[in-house]
């Protein structure tokens, strides 16, 4: 900055007075003594064009430029040096001509000209450099904006731990495949690690995580291009849109049990799994996200019970068929609390005389839809989802009320059997509960018979067996239903309180035939074994008079079946015992 | 409806910046009809406003020469608004080429235009950021780059401090940022201060700046001198800023026109 290399630069009068005009009429980046040097040279050129012959009017527009470049570069900077040069420069540097005043004026125009283009310069410069930063910041900020928001939306549409779709991205992409329409068809695998809990269990979570991310990787890989989304926990889900045919799901199953099947270690560890694949394939018409969604789920389960590492295909028959049950199991509670269960009793007859010994009874569902049901169709079901307990409990406590009626109307009345399923004789408070049914009714013990399974006596607890002790100390007759067609097994007919062994009706059913002589002996063998062990035999499924022949001629005590009565209503067995 | 905390500042340059209203004080055009017009209320209250500027600048031209001389070769300018003329690179390249310098700023359009004025500069470095996040900063990958917080650093929290509110605690944001640097580190600050001023003038100009993203928050003499809490403050301690080390003795005069107070302090050890 116009320092000469020899000490101190020389600054005349007329610059330092220069220096001291223009300082503070803007910021300016320099110290005073740079601004005072600066300026001396400025003032040397414009000494140098006044004497010069002829008028370079070029250095003052130079000097303006320089000043401007220099950042004195301001209206207030302009005027004081128009009115400095005017004032003090031919007299602080003794400028002699004759035309002196006429040189100053165009030198001074010239710079003033000078000045002020470079100044609009400047000013259109600085303007253009803020827009495009304005811009670029704008630009800059939509940009993060956007990013955040892609970034916001994967958070909302992944899975964390895995990065695949979520449920919300697969419930879209479903419903998109859907709507999609024009006779397309779509699948859907459901595919489900199988037994993946005892991968947490043995190693921890920790562990079972990278387990779950890499099967995710591998599911992936394995079924691209299509979408895989991981449902929660282990289950994950892949959408096959534009499918051809069932062929196309079942390829990308068989690629996914594959990927997945292969050794996974991690840490050492091995957490290889397999998984189970529910396959379902469609047109698009006519289904719905839900529809789909839930027949996969279904299938998923078919392939779980089959064993698992397998698929399966969805077969609308069977889920039909399931759906139905399923609905039947959920109406049962609703027809118990609306009464539409009822009882019908069929006879149990004494082969040496013909009088009613008994009468077993059989519940009855009067459906609202479907009519009136048989225990065949529901008891099952119930069995399966535990609503075998209340209902159950229902008929025991149904037929001890109704069975009490019939004292006065016999002096030999009836008892009455009662099937108890496996879980009722299980389930703690059975002996409380049958005992304050006893109290309740006040019917006689005696004339109550419980009817079991041999099943029952299968489970390696002692409660059962205790608690069908107490019941046959209160008087309670038991009864081994079905017997013959399970394990037989004479053990436990030693150790319980049994009074009757109700043989199965398909030893009976062979005596109409006259080949059935292996029939006729097991029949004979098991009412010898009975009367040693001092039980009576009644024998199920009694159709004919030519079979009852045969039952009492062997020594069977007692006889159940359409040759006997039907089962029957109430009143019924009132008009029969009267 | 509230901006979601994952969404960032849009810009917004219907409203007067403090930056490009600082570079209109200091007669430069890197400004809006909306920043000029605040500048022009401000102007009307505060009629020396301009003065005002240009004094902290030279403040911070002469505090960062006396860094220079005294070996410094880095530099985190926070609050360094629109690099228009005499920046601290400039200043401090000049007689030490190998000085590295980190600007800081909060306004997207000040970092926008730093970076288009440094881009090619390796010795510089602009990071989009809030003086009242100094662990953000301080953890900011390109301070981190540039700077070697081992060595000495010269902080400058120059003609900002006055925009950062009681509740955001400025005493903590300079004890993080102090405890990051390294002994022989050196702390530059100034900011507007109503010691001896006009109650009128200082309202005026606080609703200046409520129209702009940074309200104002003049403070005392004795509040600025505890911000260096942990510095040793260098000669002449915490004055009018003309008269932090003037030139000549005529720049000091009428210096508590200035309105800003500053001072440098060296972290001892």
């Amino acid at each position: 900055m116009g320092e000469p290399p020899n000490g101190q630069p020389y600054i005349g009068v007329f610059a330092r007075a220069w220096a001291k005009a223009v300082a503070g009429t803007s910021y300016l980046p320099m110290t005073h003594a740079q601004l005072e040097a600066l300026l001396q040279r400025l003032t040397d050129l414009l000494a140098k064009a006044l004497r010069a012959e002829p008028l370079d009017l070029r250095v003052g527009h130079r000097v303006a430029q320089e000043l401007v470049a220099a950042h004195i570069a301001s209206a207030e900077a302009l005027g004081r040096t128009v009115e400095v040069i005017q004032l003090r420069l031919v007299r602080d540097l003794d400028l002699v001509a004759d035309d002196i005043e006429d040189r100053m004026a165009r030198l001074l125009g010239a710079v003033a000209t000078g000045y002020a283009r470079a100044l609009r310069d400047r000013t259109l410069d600085e303007q253009e450099s803020i827009r495009r930063a304005a811009m670029t910041a704008r630009a800059e900020a939509e940009q993060a904006l956007r990013a955040s928001e892609a970034r916001f939306r994967h958070q909302a549409t992944h899975d964390p731990l895995t990065d695949l779709p979520n449920r919300t991205l697969f419930a879209e992409r479903l419903a998109a495949a859907v709507d999609a329409g024009n006779g397309r068809r779509v699948g859907l695998c459901f595919v489900d690690l199988d037994r993946f809990k005892r991968i947490n269990d043995s190693f921890g979570h920790q562990i079972g995580d990278r387990a779950l991310v890499e099967a995710a990787r591998r599911l992936r890989r394995s079924v691209e291009p299509h979408l895989v989304a991981r449902l929660g926990g282990d289950a994950f889900v892949v959408l096959v849109e534009r499918s051809t045919g069932t062929g196309d799901v079942v390829a990308v199953a068989e690629a996914a049990l594959a990927a997945l099947s292969e050794p996974v270690v991690v840490d050492g560890h091995d957490v290889t799994v397999t998984a189970s694949v529910g396959i379902v394939e469609r047109r698009t018409a006519g289904t719905s996200p839900d529809d789909l969604m839930r027949a996969a789920g279904s299938t998923l389960n078919w392939a779980k019970t089959a064993g698992g590492a397998r698929w399966a295909l969805y077969d609308a028959e069977r889920d039909g068929q399931e759906q139905a049950r399923q609905e039947l199991s959920a109406a049962i509670p609703v027809g118990l609390e609306r009464g539409e269960f009822f009882l019908d009793y069929q006879p149990l007859t004494s082969l040496h005389d013909g009088s009613l010994l008994g009468v077993e009874a059989l519940v009855r569902w009067r459906h609202p839809q479907l009519g009136v049901l048989r225990p065949d169709s529901f008891i099952g079901l119930a069995e399966e989802t535990g609503l075998i307990v209340p209902l159950g409990g229902w008929v025991l406590a149904e037929a001890c009320r109704e069975a009490v009626g019939w004292a006065s109307a016999s002096g030999r009345p009836p008892y009455v059997s009662v099937n108890l399923a496996v879980r009722q004789v299980r389930r703690p408070g059975l002996v409380q509960e049958v005992r304050a049914l006893l109290r309740r009714t006040g019917l006689p013990p005696d004339r109550l018979q419980l009817e079991i399974t041999e099943s029952t006596m299968m489970s390696s607890s002692e409660e059962p067996v205790r608690a069908l002790r107490a019941l046959a100390e209160l008087g309670i007759r038991i009864a081994i239903d079905d017997f013959g067609t399970g394990y037989s097994n004479l053990a436990y007919l030693r150790d319980l309180p049994v009074t009757e062994l109700k043989v199965a009706g398909e030893f009976v059913r062979g005596l109409r035939t006259p080949e059935a002589r292996a029939d006729e002996r097991i029949l004979a063998s098991l009412v010898s074994l009975a009367h040693a062990l001092d039980l009576t035999v009644t024998a199920e499924g009694v159709e004919t008079g030519g079979q009852a022949e045969r039952l009492r001629a062997i020594g069977c005590d007692a006889g159940q079946g359409w040759h006997f009565g039907r089962p029957a209503p109430p009143d019924h067995i009132l008009a029969r015992i009267r | 409806m509230q901006r979601p905390d994952w969404a960032p500042e849009t810009i917004d340059v219907e409203r007067p910046s403090v930056a490009r209203m600082y570079d209109y004080y200091l007669g430069g055009s890197h400004n809006f009809a909306v920043d000029r017009a605040a500048a022009g209320a401000m102007m009307a209250a505060v009629p020396q406003a301009p003065l005002m500027a240009q004094a902290n600048r030279a403040f911070l031209r002469r505090a960062v020469q006396f860094l220079t001389d005294a070996g410094i070769r880095q530099f985190l300018d926070i609050g360094s608004g629109i690099p228009t003329v005499g920046n601290v690179h400039e200043i401090a390249q000049r007689h030490a080429p190998e000085s590295r310098v980190v600007y800081v700023d909060i306004d997207p359009v000040a970092v926008a235009h730093s970076r288009e004025i440094l881009a090619g500069d390796d010795r510089t470095a602009v990071v989009q950021e809030d003086l009242r996040n100094p662990d953000r900063i301080l953890a900011n990958p390109d301070v981190r780059a540039l700077l070697d917080f081992d060595q000495p650093i010269a902080v400058l929290v120059v003609a900002v401090l006055h925009f950062v509110a009681d509740d955001d605690r400025p005493d903590e944001v300079l004890r993080t940022l102090r405890s990051a640097l390294a002994p022989g580190s050196y702390l530059v600050l100034s900011q507007a201060s109503d010691d001896g001023r006009d109650e009128t003038e200082r309202a005026e100009a606080e609703e200046v700046y409520r129209r702009t993203d940074s309200p104002l928050w003049v403070r005392s003499r004795a509040e600025l001198t505890g911000f260096f809490d942990g510095f040793e403050l260098v000669e002449p301690g915490v004055v009018w800023v003309p008269q932090w080390r003037p030139e000549t003795p005529e720049s000091a005069e009428d210096a508590e026109q200035a309105v800003f107070l500053g001072g440098v302090g060296r972290l001892g050890g």
